[in-house]
């Protein structure tokens, strides 16, 4: 459905280039959901506009439905006009001087389609009903709520009938409670019209929530593509760990085979990479055990709880192990934790990476 | 806090002559007298105005120079403001500047030009068309209604370009990228979305214009009034200072009473129409560069042809015959015989004493009226902003007035001061003294307007530390505010020095000695004695002058902040 390959771009802020996208190879099936997860700066947003045409790559292919939109060595760039795509936008650009109905029948009988007026108006009542949106026709756009301007936008994007979805950050600018009810509605819509989308944000709850398949993107990289459990549980880089929820990093040195000599002491890992001297280990709170005794376990290791939250489904830990504190999430058996603990990182849980992975430091 | 009232006080100093300005126009139209005479109240001077054909021929001159003004400045502001905004044509920083310069040009230095190129009898483009076809007559003419809008237009098109570049960056550029992702080609989003939607901030402008236009002194006096051809500027001008007649400041009260409402209506219509724009105006917060249409190499060499003719014809030409002219003793058309009369007499015969007196005069301008503006109108902006007081309200209305007022009537209400009010108590008439005066009220509006917003922008907790803090009032200001607000001032400063530089409406009342006269005043001296020449040459004196200031704007002055201005 979406094919991209060797796609680049760089932007020029004053005198000096920034690369917001260094070499992306990406490709999309038909129906599925994509997220394209990143921080700000990762150039996710710059991928997302340059396959929607708003922005021009200085190099690269994009393949949209079989048909080659964007591709700098055949001289090949579709306006946006020319692409069969539908955008919600994190503004939502909903047209204030136009009514409702009026935001959805301008792109359909103006737009790729030129469709006749009886027919736009039949379109535009079964879109606004696919959003519950049927009796709002004639309100003056301006004056929606945010969330019923959101919705607008999706029914508009879906009017056109387009081959692929694009959104932008689209629940960015609603508030906690709206941002849960509208993720549902998005994904059960698009489930439903079995439509391919590709969807940008920060928010990894969002990501994993709504997609199916997810790249992690940074300093204009494709860090990793996977489903939400395998970016979780077996994350590509220090970075991909780290930005889908919180781990402990503890510093150490390879030795033969998957044991390392890390600063908490000798630990044995599944990991199935080699590296050579120094490494970082990692280890989620949650994996992190702990108990009175633990006797005759690998990879335990005497600590001592020196701060203990209770936050009702669970207690936060903080247990020092040599110098080095742990960060620990433990079933809410006791109201604190204090004094010496056994503690055990199971082997099938710790992540090992190279100290210097992608360049970026680790915390 | 200390010191609040003394604030209160230099805002309320700066803000009293306004009103007596205002009222001193109303009353005007109701008296009558002469030196040595006694004063008479009469309604005499409306029924004459109202009775007199000429007033209405005025009315009709009037507006349809206004309206040619507006039809030019926005027929060159709006391509060229799409361009800017939302192409990618080349040398975007080189129209912003040109644009500026554009600005800063007197439009009585344009309008000579524009004499010697158009004028019937001597203007150099009739004479060869003339030549090249036989013709009879001369196919253009300058002094004609739409001829003077075609150069105040001109001269104005710079302000309606900073005007309607606002209304394209108020508006959420993603508006546009939708349609385009929808299918809608570039000039269907232009028609449904990019109209539509700037069309309040293009009314607005086109109201701005209109109201400059309606009070526009400099094009109708150099250009109109030695053709007979009167607008409501010149007509009143003329009341004060006619040629046979005594001066009659009743009809010129009368006048200016009906210029002021009709001026004070046409701002509210465009705050109006301003509020009606942000309406739609989205705050995305985010730095983000909306699409550009990319033109291509043929839209490039369209786009430029368009931006070089503008500035050839709005703005170098009129300098190159300016600066042909000025070499000649006589006027006439460039060719090789015509060479051979080229030569500095002009310059030679400059009145250099005068020009001296002049440009002391002036310098003294530059550097006291910004800086009383910058006083008065600091203590306004706290007064307003700050002070927490129940009138406060009340002073941002008086400020904005002298905006609203035309410039040529505030000279008038203060002339008509001086010799009828003030006369044994102080003698203001014909001094630099009331020059200063009334160049720094009527640039209030301006000032405050810059310093207001950035004044806004200042969390009042700032100040409120330092309070807490223990310091007084004037400390704070010296210490926190001043420092945070320079980067305003500077730039306000020095773009009130430049205006008055170039300034004539104003000084065309206010300059009747030797001992107040300014540059501009001098060179329109010239050319209504008819020395045209000598005036260019004079002229271009006046503007090497000008080049340093100018220099000092551009590397100082921001350009963004001209956009606070209007």
């Amino acid at each position: 459905m979406i094919s991209l390959a060797g796609l680049r771009k760089d932007f020029q802020t004053g005198d000096q280039a920034v690369a917001a996208l260094r070499g992306i190879d990406l490709e999309v099936g038909k129906g599925e959901f994509f997220v394209l997860l990143g921080p700000s700066g990762s150039g996710k947003t710059t991928l997302l506009r340059s396959v929607a045409g708003l922005e021009k790559p200085d190099a690269g292919e994009i393949i949209l439905n079989g048909k080659t939109v964007y591709s700098s060595s055949r001289r090949i760039s579709a306006p946006p006009e020319e692409r069969e795509i539908g955008m919600v936008f994190q503004s939502y650009a909903i047209w204030p001087h136009l009514t409702v109905a009026e935001n959805i029948g301008l792109v359909l009988t103006h737009g790729r389609a030129r469709l006749p007026k009886n027919q736009a108006a039949e379109r535009i009542r079964r879109c606004l009903a696919l959003v519950q949106l049927e009796n709002f026709d004639n309100r003056p756009a301006r004056l929606l709520s945010g969330g019923q301007q959101q919705r607008v936008a999706l029914a508009r994007a879906l009017a056109v009938n387009p081959a692929l979805l694009l959104m932008d950050e689209p629940l960015s600018n609603l508030d906690a409670r709206l941002r849960e009810e509208v993720r549902t509605n998005i994904k059960k819509l698009t489930g439903q019209l079995g439509i391919t989308v590709l969807y940008v944000t920060h928010d990894q709850v969002e990501a994993m929530v709504l997609a199916d398949r997810i790249a992690v993107m940074s300093h204009g990289r494709i860090l990793q593509i996977g489903n939400a459990f395998e970016l979780y549980r077996s994350p590509a880089t220090a970075l991909v760990a780290e930005f889908f929820g919180s781990i402990n990093w503890i510093r150490g040195k390879m030795l033969d085979g998957q044991r390392v000599e890390s600063e908490i002491g000798p630990l044995v890992t599944e990991t199935s990479r080699r590296y050579d001297g120094a490494v970082v280990v990692g280890i989620r709170p949650e994996d992190v055990k702990l108990d009175d005794a633990f006797n005759g376990v690998e990879n335990r290791l005497d600590g001592n709880v020196v701060s203990s939250n209770f936050l009702g489904d669970q207690v936060i830990a903080e247990v020092k192990i040599k110098d080095k504190i742990l960060v620990a999430k433990v079933s809410p058996e006791k109201e604190r934790l204090a004094g010496n603990v056994a503690v055990q990182l199971p082997r099938n849980r710790i992540v090992v990476f190279p100290e210097k992975a992608t360049g970026e430091p680790v915390a | 806090m200390r010191g609040r009232w003394l604030f209160v006080a230099i805002s309320a100093a700066g803000l009293l002559p306004v009103v007596a300005f205002l009222l001193i126009i109303l009353w005007m139209g109701f008296w009558q007298g002469s030196p040595g005479e006694p004063v008479v109240y009469t309604l005499k001077h409306y029924q004459t105005l109202f009775a007199d054909p000429s007033t209405y021929r005025t009315l009709v001159n009037t507006i349809g120079f206004a309206s040619t003004t507006v039809l030019v400045s926005l027929g060159f502001a709006i391509p060229t403001a799409w361009l800017v905004e939302r192409t990618d044509v080349p040398g975007k920083n080189l129209i912003f500047a040109l644009v500026t310069i554009g600005a800063l040009l007197p439009t009585f230095f344009t309008s000579m030009g524009w004499v010697f190129l158009l004028h019937p009898r001597i203007g150099i483009i009739n004479k060869l068309l003339i030549e090249w076809f036989g013709l009879e007559q001369a196919p253009f003419n300058i002094a004609t209604l739409i001829g003077m809008g075609w150069v105040e237009g001109l001269g104005l098109s710079s302000i309606a370009f900073i005007m309607i570049v606002a209304s394209y960056r108020m508006m959420d550029p993603a508006l546009e990228e939708a349609a385009r992702v929808h299918g809608l080609g570039i000039f269907r989003t232009l028609r449904y979305v990019t109209l539509p939607l700037t069309l309040p901030g293009i009314v607005a402008a086109a109201i701005y214009i209109f109201t400059i236009g309606l009070s526009a002194f400099e094009v109708p006096a150099i250009i109109g009034m030695s053709n007979k051809i009167f607008t409501f500027s010149t007509y009143i001008f003329y009341k004060i200072q006619p040629l046979e007649e005594l001066p009659n400041y009743g009809m010129a009260g009368a006048v200016s009473s009906l210029l002021v409402v009709l001026a004070l209506l046409l701002s509210w219509a465009y705050f109006r129409m301003l509020r009606f724009s942000h309406r739609y105006a989205v705050v995305t917060g985010k730095g983000y560069r909306p699409r550009r249409v990319e033109l291509g190499a043929k839209g490039w060499f369209c786009a430029w042809f368009f931006l070089g003719c503008y500035f050839l014809v709005a703005k170098f030409l009129p300098f190159v015959l300016l600066v042909w002219a000025s070499l000649l003793k006589f006027f006439q058309p460039p060719s090789w015989a015509a060479l051979e009369h080229v030569s500095l007499y002009n310059f030679y015969g400059l009145p250099w004493n005068l020009m001296l007196q002049g440009a002391r005069n002036t310098l003294i301008l530059m550097l006291s009226v910004p800086t009383l503006a910058l006083i008065l109108c600091l203590a306004i902006s706290w007064t307003v902003l700050r002070s927490g007081l129940r009138w406060r309200l009340t002073f941002d209305a008086v400020a904005f007035l002298p905006h609203a007022v035309p410039q040529l009537i505030l000279a008038i209400a203060a002339v008509f001061a001086a010799l009828f009010l003030l006369h044994n108590v102080f003698s203001l008439y014909g001094s630099l003294a009331i020059v200063i005066i009334v160049y720094t009220i009527s640039r209030i509006s301006f000032a405050t307007r810059i310093i207001n917003n950035s004044l806004a922008q200042i969390h009042p907790e700032l100040d409120e530390a330092a309070f807490v803090g223990g310091l007084p009032l004037l400390q704070v200001m010296r210490k926190i505010l001043l420092p945070l607000l320079k980067p305003a001032l500077v730039y306000a400063w020095l773009w009130m020095a430049l205006l008055c530089y170039r300034e004539l409406t104003m000084a065309s009342v206010l300059v009747t000695s030797q001992e107040n006269v300014t540059l501009p005043m001098i060179v329109w001296g010239l050319w209504l004695g008819g020395s045209l020449n000598q005036a260019a040459a004079a002229n271009l004196v006046v503007l090497a002058f000008m080049l340093p200031a100018v220099t000092l704007y551009l590397i100082f002055g921001r350009r963004s902040r001209f956009t606070e201005a209007l």
